[in-house]
């Protein structure tokens, strides 16, 4: 049966036979002398041990079936900005990255009213950009035009 | 003792003149308004704004700073309590209690609670700092790399009584972290590790980044979408001031945690995110009743708050005693000394007394300014937990990407909390605590380089390990610690966690 | 609004940046990238440069911490950045050194020297030797002496591998013949405390640094890395006085554009530099650092730089790949 600790484990073991594939190209070095690869293949190895531990006693955890993701579309949506904000915040500028960020969250995901949304958008992002970049001169991204 | 006293009179004179006052002010002002932003503790803090004191004068360039400096780590916790949002890597741990005593109504509590526990951390470790400078930076300077190790691998023990679930998973989930943190280039030999052509990768994955992401991002991914926005019980006016049981409940977490936190603070090159890690398993270890951390304990709270703060002092203690910028943030200062014209080094307390002793009497009189500061505020900050939560998530996640985005002006920083924060998630609906995965994420690289440090050192010979006084010492700590983990397997007494765990079962099949 | 509208609307704006660009530079603002942390040597040159630079071109010159990987983050940025004459770099000596390390490990260079244009030398302090105060050596030569008696076994701290403190031990290490223990750290400060809590023995490092150490009797000075004596050393002899011959080196820090810049807007760039480092308020901020100001542009510069990354490429080269058994 397929269980929260199975599934985590499976996922742990993965990631270590991953990182030892990849830390072939690295130099294991001596005991003496570790090399680059040396920390990550013992992490790598540790973490194999605990992931196949998991796996043969997660028999008893919570099976997957019984948790729940009702949230899944609110937590994508958040990501979606979260990724636009990535992209966008050196190429358009703080300013104009958090109104449009906050207009899709406020706007498209939680169903604000659209002067509300555009009035609390720009005036959050306005706002914050005054206090942290203007007064306490932590420079902040500006985009063309100098906005 | 007399001439101590007799400075620091000095040090007062020049602290409490109404400038210079003014300065301390508008630092501790200005440190409280960055430190609420998450990720944004001391460090950040001193570094964004280091700037802005170029102006001024020494002295109030470096009052301003100590203002500045004390009001990004009180701004921390807050953040924390309110919303499970680290406002510093350092938070962590207060994020876990002080969130859950937030939910319970006692978000006021948690506030207060944190505030009078920096107080105290911050006045006694000045005390300390002046006093004791000179043979502590002497002791402190004997840390090399195999001392170094000594007392992180003690540190790494620690994990085994941080989290309230199983020990497989948290060792499961402190060996992921680990391994997350040999991303970046290997700093003995200059090869880039699993950075995959990602330069900004070099310096590895910033322990700001992970730890705004798995706790602050993955709630606001786990509560943004629920159907019912969570209940959160609104305290009311007269309950936001911690009770008699609560105030006996951590004082001694708070005693504790500051004399742990100094300790560790002085080590050069220490963290002192490891300090509010281990003050937390000592205050669990300790507590009559365990199974509450996790659940709103208070000495949850009062511990680490305390620990993180008087060990960021602490590392004051070689800066200022023999000029060596011995963590980051005295390296900071000591280059507001430099710009101001002001050479750091030994012999700074005899050039620049009321330098020296207003920079002191600055931070008396710094954490005065912010716990009194500080508690009106707690009623303001509760309130803001009375905004509908649609309201309130957009924004906090704007101010998640302005501190993350503003430590290094990194995108690439945005993109790991992003990944984190999704992690994060993912783990919580798995049941796995993420706490020792910052842990991890922190300790590896430091863990690796002072081993490979030490080999380098002693020409690959492991002896250097015991052969040092210090490190012999403490890693025959270590050992002991081990032994004591493993008696219960000998004597077969169910610990606490098994108890816990044992009586879940119970209440779920009666 | 929907997200289709919002995303319709980037294109817009970006748009209307492009048609912005036709005006006498400089028009808005000009980005100083340090891709170092605020409060270390490039940063505290950078923000008098760019107090005294926004002076003459009579345009804000912000200082954008950029820091990272050394400092290939930073530098990387601006090496792919706009040839505008609006995102220009304060580097120090490692900007030839890693595209060096680069190339030694065989991965895609992060940028090469050629994508900057120089505009102007702002200091080079030669590095200084120091050993702890207690450890017998008096002299260069009788350090140096007893390195080639024990191969390997006086160690050094250093900023990190391949870095400018690392570097600087290992043009002297060629130049003199023999071999020392590297033990590197992760930054110059860590370096300091290690030499004086005494867990090494040796470390290279700029003069500002260890000046109050010198002064207060824990370290002792025993040679110098540059063409002339340290001002504030007079006795301290440099090692090409000594003999060795070929292990100059020197912590400098220079302000680059991008390459493709327009020649009118370097010329601007470089005047405007020329200008700014004769401001009395730069000199004065200069004197507190203790580094002296070294002006080179132009030719000069180019030529200097030049010699330089040619004597580092051959350091990194030589000192491979850390050997790993």
């Amino acid at each position: 049966m397929l269980t929260t600790d199975r599934v985590a484990g499976g996922a742990l073991v993965l990631l270590a036979l991953f990182t030892l594939w990849e830390s072939r190209r690295l130099p294991l070095g001596s005991l003496r002398q570790p090399g680059p690869a040396g920390a990550p293949v013992v992490l790598a190895l540790v973490l194999l041990g605990l992931g196949a531990v998991l796996v043969l006693t997660g028999r008893r955890a919570t099976a997957l079936a019984g948790v729940g993701f009702p949230e899944w579309r609110h937590a994508v949506a958040i990501l979606a900005v979260c990724a636009f904000a990535a992209l966008a915040l050196e190429r358009l500028g703080y300013r104009a990255t958090v109104t449009l960020a906050l207009a899709c969250l406020l706007g498209v995901v939680e169903r604000k009213g659209i002067v509300f949304t555009a009035v609390f958008s720009l005036a959050l992002a306005l706002a914050s950009f005054l206090l942290f970049d203007t007064l306490l001169r932590v420079p902040l991204p500006r985009g063309p035009l100098g906005l | 003792m007399a001439e101590t006293l007799g400075n620091l009179a000095v040090g007062f004179g020049v602290a409490l003149s109404p400038p210079v006052l003014f300065y301390a002010f508008v630092g501790c002002v200005v440190g409280t308004l960055v430190g609420v932003l998450p990720g944004v503790g001391p460090l950040a803090g001193i570094s964004l704004l280091l700037p802005a004191t170029f102006g001024l004068d020494a002295t109030r360039a470096i009052v301003m700073l100590a203002g500045i400096y004390y009001g990004a780590m009180y701004g921390g916790s807050t953040t924390s309590i309110l919303m499970r949002i680290p406002g510093e890597a350092a938070s962590v741990m207060t994020c876990i209690d002080g969130y859950a005593m937030a939910r319970k109504g006692r978000a006021g509590a948690a506030l207060a609670i944190a505030a009078v526990g920096s107080y105290v951390a911050g006045t006694v470790s000045v005390v300390a700092l002046m006093l004791l400078a000179p043979p502590l930076a002497a002791f402190a300077l004997r840390f090399g790399p195999p001392e170094y190790f000594a007392l992180l691998t003690l540190g790494l023990l620690v994990l085994a009584y941080m989290s309230s679930g199983s020990m497989l998973k948290a060792l499961a989930m402190a060996a992921l972290g680990l391994l997350l943190g040999m991303i970046g280039i290997d700093q003995m030999t200059g090869y880039f590790r699993f950075a995959y052509g990602i330069v900004e990768l070099g310096d590895g994955i910033g322990v700001v980044p992970v730890a705004v992401g798995l706790f602050g991002l993955a709630e606001i991914l786990a509560t943004a979408g629920q159907p019912t926005p969570p209940e959160i019980v609104k305290p009311r006016l007269r309950e936001l001031l911690p009770s008699r049981q609560e105030w006996r409940e951590s004082a001694w977490p708070i005693g504790r945690g500051t004399v742990l936190g100094f300790l560790i603070g002085i080590v050069p090159g220490s963290a002192h995110i490891i300090a509010s890690f281990v003050s937390y398993a000592v205050e669990r270890k300790l507590a009559k009743r365990p199974e509450e951390f996790g659940r709103g304990a208070v000495a949850g709270v009062a511990g680490p708050e305390s620990a993180n703060n008087s060990a960021t002092s602490g590392a004051f203690v070689p800066m200022l005693a023999l000029g060596v910028p011995s963590g980051p943030i005295p390296a900071v200062m000591l280059a507001a000394l430099m710009v101001h014209g002001v050479s750091p080094g030994p012999l700074l307390v005899t050039q620049q007394p009321e330098l020296f002793w207003g920079f002191i009497a600055s931070m008396y009189v710094g954490n005065v300014v912010l716990l009194i500061l500080n508690l009106p505020l707690v009623g303001v900050f509760v309130n803001l937990l009375r905004v509908p939560y649609p309201i309130l998530y957009p924004s906090i996640l704007v101010f998640c990407i302005l501190g993350v985005y503003a430590v290094n002006s990194s995108v690439v920083d945005i993109w790991i909390m992003l990944v984190m924060g999704a992690l994060g998630y993912v783990l919580r609906k798995l049941d796995f605590e993420t706490a020792p995965i910052v842990l991890g994420v922190v300790l590896a690289p430091m863990l690796e380089m002072a081993l490979r440090q030490s080999l380098a050192m002693s020409d690959g010979r492991y002896a250097i390990f015991v052969a040092r006084p210090i490190s012999g010492v403490l890693l025959a700590g270590a050992g002991a610690l081990v032994l004591l983990g493993l008696r219960p397997l000998v004597t077969r007494t169910l610990d606490w966690r098994a108890r816990l765990a044992l009586a879940a079962k119970g209440e779920e099949h009666p | 609004m929907t997200l289709a509208r919002v995303c319709a609307l980037v294109p817009c704006l970006l748009l209307a940046a492009a048609a912005a660009a036709q005006e006498p530079y400089p028009t808005r603002p000009i980005a100083l990238v340090v891709p170092f942390p605020p409060g270390g040597v490039a940063d505290l040159t950078a923000r008098p440069v760019a107090a005294a630079l926004e002076k003459v071109l009579k345009a804000p010159v912000g200082v954008v911490n950029k820091q990272g990987a050394a400092g290939a983050v930073g530098m990387q940025s601006v090496a792919t950045s706009r040839p505008d004459g609006y995102t220009l770099l304060l580097a120090l000596s490692s900007i030839s050194i890693i595209p060096e390390a680069d190339k030694l490990f065989g991965r895609p260079p992060a940028f090469t020297v050629d994508q900057f244009a120089p505009i102007a030398l702002i200091s080079a302090d030669p590095t200084i030797l120091v050993v702890p105060a207690d450890k017998p050596w008096k002299t260069a030569k009788e350090f140096i002496e007893d390195a080639q008696k024990r191969p390997g076994q006086i160690a050094f701290s250093s900023s990190g591998v391949y870095g400018t403190l690392h570097m600087a031990m290992e043009l002297l290490s060629h130049a003199a013949g023999i071999k020392l223990r590297h033990v590197p750290y992760a930054g110059a400060g860590p370096a300091l405390t290690a030499i004086l809590g005494g867990h090494v023995d040796a470390l290279a490092s700029g003069p500002a640094v260890v000046l109050p150490h010198i002064k207060s009797g824990k370290l002792r000075p025993l040679g110098g890395w540059g063409d002339k004596r340290v001002a504030a050393l007079p006795d301290v002899p440099t090692f090409a006085e000594l003999g060795y011959r070929g292990a100059e080196f020197y912590i400098w820090a220079g302000v680059f554009a991008p390459t493709g810049t327009p020649e009118p807007v370097l010329a601007k760039l470089r005047d405007a530099a020329r200008a700014a480092v004769e401001e009395p308020a730069f000199k004065a901020a200069t004197d507190k650092l203790e580094t002296p100001i070294v002006f080179k542009q132009g030719e000069e510069f180019r030529r200097f730089f030049e010699a330089d990354a040619r004597r580092l490429g051959e350091g990194v080269r030589r000192v491979g790949k850390v050997e790993t058994q």
